[in-house]
């Protein structure tokens, strides 16, 4: 026994018994009882009249249960002593920053604001990239905005390629709202993600990614909307990404990285945590 | 009251227990302690599972050659309207529930639920629900081939649930047995709640509190909100069938589309609650087998949440092919494809929970690993086929269907394993064998991916669900073919399941109270818990008390 | 095994949660309100969409007694609770039996209203889209009241043989929320039934 209150999760004293709600069947003769009253229903009605006559015995019997008292059965409790150990003593930790026992991933991160700087940056080289190919192609800086519009406002897709070259203004909102909020997002991803990115985060975030973005967006925009496909052209397409991707990138990294603080309340630590790892120290071959 | 015959040993009682089997049946019957009505969930829960698990093979097997007459077209219908039913409503339901009841006082340091006498009321009514569903193959009007059981499907889309079209009482059959199992789940969940909220033992504040109740109480909530909606629609159409109204009646200027709005509303949500304690168990599990705590836990809370409210905005996903207004269309595009984010997020919390872990691959581990990769896969396709224009073309087919497996049982049945083997040792006090454990992970993994990844081709080629044969020359075929094969491995696996729980309970290994050397306070309970649970009540300052006890030189609560 | 000592200081710091009972109830609520949410819902989806007469405006009459009745009820049963709160049972008995019987008033005047409407207007649940809606809306709000009823009865029942002490404020106060919330879900029907959807 003397081990219990050293060993265990309370120091408090062991009682002889513990009163526990008592055992009762009138819950089941409720749900008997209340299931017969629609067995009736599909089959015949005196099932109805006998589910209700022991659904309010049932429920009679459950009030007698509670009120005025609860009804309690003591049960004696057990002689046991409950040791809580490991064998695995060793606690084996990544070591990124030894002054740091515990640490909290990234250690350093953007500021936020980085990330949104950089999207609305981002943004406005992508929108003159898309306008310079509407100009060259069509001749209206509109048409691209236009094309953007229709991703969501589908019956534009019907208009005639003269009419897409116009100025809408339905269309330039509803373009301007994608297109901030997109880019807003991916800002802040690349504020989150570009200190996290192993090397050359400017290669990778600036470039790469967008590649892949565009590969996917390639491949997937055939079957899922087949009239704004054929109006793509990928190697604009693609160029927009990387100009968003590059001037977004560089823009986030010109601001100095902070320090995760470790300290700070939960929600502002946003939650991402490492904690140390225990090592195995298996026993003769103990295999769980 | 008899205290010496009180069950010392909890749940299964002990081992040589002379009592004889009616008394001891009978102390099962009116119980109120959240163990064995937990237990009773799971047990009513694995033989649904066998009867859905049946229906399904027949089906497959009416499937696997063209132009097939192992069953009617009739039969058919039944079959797949009852395996739908019981497989969303008397199996995975009750089994998450059942988990629940059992593991929640425990982990919240509690001796029983809330409100003990409204769980057993809440079990009863679930268990009657089911019986009543079963009824309609014997009873009731209009004996015709296989009974009056629904055939209308598990959705039961109105025009098809009329009474000019569905004649006897196959459909009330249906709608009564889900309004009764669905009282039955509405107080399961304010229990829940309840629980969590108000019987945490001291120190366990929300921020503190296992992922397990966490995830539990989302899913309460959701069920709340969720299961309402469906009662409220079975409702109504108990009053067009009963009183004569006109709520889905298209003749009197009622709308059929309205009832697949309301289904949708639950529906969907419905899938989160079968989900969500999935996560819960790959959130305990995963930790503890790689020796590491859980990687990112607000973010694990807070993307639940998210997820539970995101849910309820997406029902209309399952309606593309219904014909909505573009700006409709969009929206539930855009929220559904939304979902991805919470849910990408706590994919990567359970890789970095594992990254850079030691690594123990158990059983449990096993199904979790599995888990979090079919998890991802059907999560993929459900992306696919949130795309309105993708939709539009393979709605109905059997790409959908296998979709939705890929979540139902790649997901959320392997995790349900892998609590069955994780939890053993603490609900029975042995251990469970890991060779059959072994066996059954790797026979169900290559009948699950048989069956379901080849599901996937003839829904690409066009193949309709629900259809009862096809024609030869169609391609379909082959791939049929080998989604049943698929199967046959899947029920050998289960099979070994079955023998290794009840081989395990005689001759397993004895297991001490805490055989996984784990964090949580179940753990810290003697395996089977006594029916206080504990003697005194714990107190805790972390996430993982047993971690402190175990490293008093380096506690988290330090770190929190 | 080395069981290292690790003695948790308990320090007393206060640690209280939610009273059971009415998270129970409010969650019995939020679930109550999904159910009234759905028949709302179709009620004003379904305006103006029947087929067939008589429309909401030639044959409803509005329950203005009747709603003052089951609103004034709510203020009566908090009147109650905080009665027995500070032990004054005679109160208590007092507060309890108003709203019992203000709550009776409306049944009987929803009751007489159905009568008027089935036996002499011809107008049921049958008769049309708008008569499925309004007969399943407020049947839905009128059962809940009902059961309400039956509670509100029996407690005044023990009240009246004197079994109802001060240590049961917190199980009335909580009986009391259910009945809040019936009040309130009528505003809500009130509303849309008897004057947006006239
Ligand atoms: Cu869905």
């Amino acid at each position: 026994m003397s081990a219990y209150s050293e060993t265990n999760l309370s120091s408090g004293e062991r009682p002889r018994e513990i009163v526990l709600p008592a055992r009762t069947a009138w819950p089941l003769v409720l749900a008997f009882g209340l299931t017969l009253v629609f067995t009736g229903l599909v089959t015949i009605a005196a099932v109805s009249l006998l589910g209700g006559l022991l659904s309010l015995f049932g429920a009679v019997g459950w009030f007698r249960e509670v009120l005025p008292h609860e009804r309690h059965e003591s049960v004696p409790v057990r002689e046991e002593v409950i040791v809580i150990a490991t064998e695995r003593r060793e606690v084996a930790r990544i070591q990124i920053a030894p002054e740091l026992q515990r640490l909290r991933f990234p250690i350093e991160v953007y500021p936020v604001a980085s990330g949104i700087r950089g999207g609305l940056a981002g943004s406005v080289a992508m929108a003159a990239v898309a306008m310079i190919y509407g100009w060259i192609s069509q001749g209206s800086i509109w048409y691209p905005v236009n094309l953007l519009g229709a991703v969501v406002y589908a019956d534009a897709l019907q208009l005639t390629a003269a009419r897409l070259a116009q100025f809408s203004m339905l269309l330039l909102l509803v373009a301007l709202t994608l297109h901030l909020t997109t880019s807003l997002l991916v800002g802040l991803l690349y504020g989150t993600m570009l200190p996290m990115l192993p090397r050359h985060p400017i290669l990778l975030g600036g470039v790469i990614a967008p590649l892949f973005w565009s590969g996917l967006v390639y491949s997937v925009l055939g079957l899922v909307h087949p009239l704004l496909n054929a109006r793509i052209n990928w190697w604009w397409f693609t160029a927009s990404q990387i100009a968003f991707g590059l001037v977004a990138g560089l823009v986030v990294i010109r601001h100095t990285p902070v320090r995760v603080r470790q300290f700070v309340p939960l929600a502002m630590r946003a939650g991402i945590e490492a904690t140390g790892m225990p090592e195995e120290k298996r026993d003769k071959g103990e295999n769980r | 009251m008899v205290s010496q015959s009180l069950p010392q040993a909890g749940a299964f009682g002990e081992h040589a227990q002379s009592a004889p089997w009616l008394e001891r049946a009978h102390e099962w019957v009116v119980t109120v302690d959240h163990k064995r009505i937990g237990l009773m969930y799971i047990t009513y829960s694995l033989l649904m599972l066998v009867v859905g698990g049946v229906e399904a093979t027949l089906m497959r097997i009416q499937l696997a050659v063209p132009d097939a007459h192992f069953v009617s077209p009739q039969v058919f219908n039944v079959l797949f309207t009852m395996h739908g039913t019981t497989m969303i409503f008397f199996v995975t339901m009750p089994i998450l529930f059942g988990f629940a009841n059992y593991l929640v006082p425990l982990m919240i340091g509690a001796r029983d639920m809330a409100f003990p006498r409204l769980n057993a009321f809440s079990f009863w009514m679930m268990a009657f629900g089911g019986l009543l569903l079963y009824f309609s193959f014997v009873g009731g009007s209009g004996l015709y081939g296989a009974g009056s059981a629904p055939d209308v499907g598990w959705w039961a889309y109105a025009p098809l649930t009329a009474k000019a079209f569905s004649r006897g009482h196959s459909t009330d059959y249906w709608t009564l047995a889900l309004l009764v199992s669905g009282i039955g789940s509405i107080g399961t969940a304010i229990n829940l709640v309840a629980t969590i909220l108000c019987m945490r033992c001291r120190g366990m504040t929300l921020g503190k509190m296992p992922l397990l109740p966490w995830l539990n109480l989302v899913m309460a909530g959701m069920v709340l909100a969720g299961i309402s909606p469906l009662t409220a629609a079975q409702l109504m159409l108990c009053i067009d069938r009963y009183l004569g109204g006109h709520f889905f009646d298209t003749q009197a200027g009622g709308s059929a589309v309205i009832w697949m709005h309301f289904f949708w509303i639950f529906g969907h949500p419905e899938v989160y609650i079968l989900v969500i304690p999935a996560f819960a168990f790959a959130s305990e599990i995963i930790p503890v087998f790689s020796r590491k705590a859980i990687f990112g836990y607000p973010i694990m809370v807070a993307a639940s949440v998210a997820i539970a409210f995101i849910s309820f905005s997406v029902w209309a996903h399952h309606m593309f092919a219904v014909g909505m207004p573009s700006y409709g269309n969009a929206f539930f595009v855009l929220t559904s494809m939304l979902v991805g984010v919470p849910t990408g997020i706590k994919i990567f919390n359970w890789l970095g929970t594992m990254w850079g872990g030691k690594i123990i691959f158990a059983t449990p581990m096993l199904f979790c690993i599995g888990f979090v990769f079919q998890f991802l896969i059907g999560g993929l396709t459900g992306i696919m086929v949130a795309a309105a224009p993708f939709d539009w073309q393979l709605t109905d087919s059997y790409f959908v269907v296998a979709h939705f497996h890929y979540i139902i049982v790649g997901a959320i049945l392997f995790t349900i394993f892998a609590a069955f083997y994780y939890w053993y040792p603490k609900i029975t006090g042995r251990m469970m064998s890991e060779t059959l454990g072994k066996w059954h992970f790797w026979l169900f993994l290559i009948g699950f991916h048989l069956t379901f990844d080849f599901m996937h081709i003839p829904g690409i080629l066009g193949m309709p669900r629900r259809i009862y044969t096809y024609l030869p020359g169609r391609g379909w075929g082959i791939w049929n073919m080998i989604v049943t094969i698929g199967v046959f491995f899947q029920i050998v696996a289960v099979a070994i399941f079955v023998v290794n729980l009840i081989r395990s309970y005689y001759r397993g290994e004895p297991a001490s109270n805490d055989p996984w050397d784990a964090w949580t306070l179940e753990w810290s309970a003697s395996s089977p818990p006594p029916a206080y649970n504990f003697a005194v009540l714990p107190e805790v300052k972390s996430r993982r008390p047993l971690w402190d006890l175990k490293h008093p030189e380096d506690p988290d609560w330090k770190y929190e | 095994m080395s069981a290292i000592p690790a003695p948790i200081s308990s320090p007393e710091r206060e640690w209280s949660l939610p009273s059971r009972g009415k998270t129970g109830m409010l969650n019995l609520i939020l679930a109550e309100s999904a159910i009234f949410t759905i028949f709302v819902i179709s009620y004003i989806f379904y305006l103006g969409k029947s087929l067939s007469g008589p429309t909401p405006v030639e044959i409803l009459h509005v329950p203005i007694l009747d709603t003052i009745c089951l609103l004034s009820s709510s203020l009566t049963i908090h009147f109650a609770v905080a009665a027995l709160r500070r032990g004054k049972s005679k109160a208590f008995l007092f507060w309890w039996g108003a709203t019992l019987a203000l709550g009776l008033k409306f049944i009987e005047g929803t009751a007489a209203d159905w009568y008027q409407m089935i036996y002499r207007e011809n107008f049921s649940i049958k008769t049309n889209l708008f008569g499925t809606t309004y007969y399943s809306l407020v049947g839905l709000h009128a059962s809940h009241v009902t059961v309400g009823l039956i509670g509100l009865s029996l407690v005044f029942l023990l009240a009246l043989a004197g079994k109802v002490k001060q240590q049961h404020a917190e199980r009335c106060e909580v009986f009391s929320l259910y009945w809040h919330f019936v009040d309130a879900v009528w505003v809500v029907v009130f509303t849309v039934v008897y004057l947006v959807g006239r």
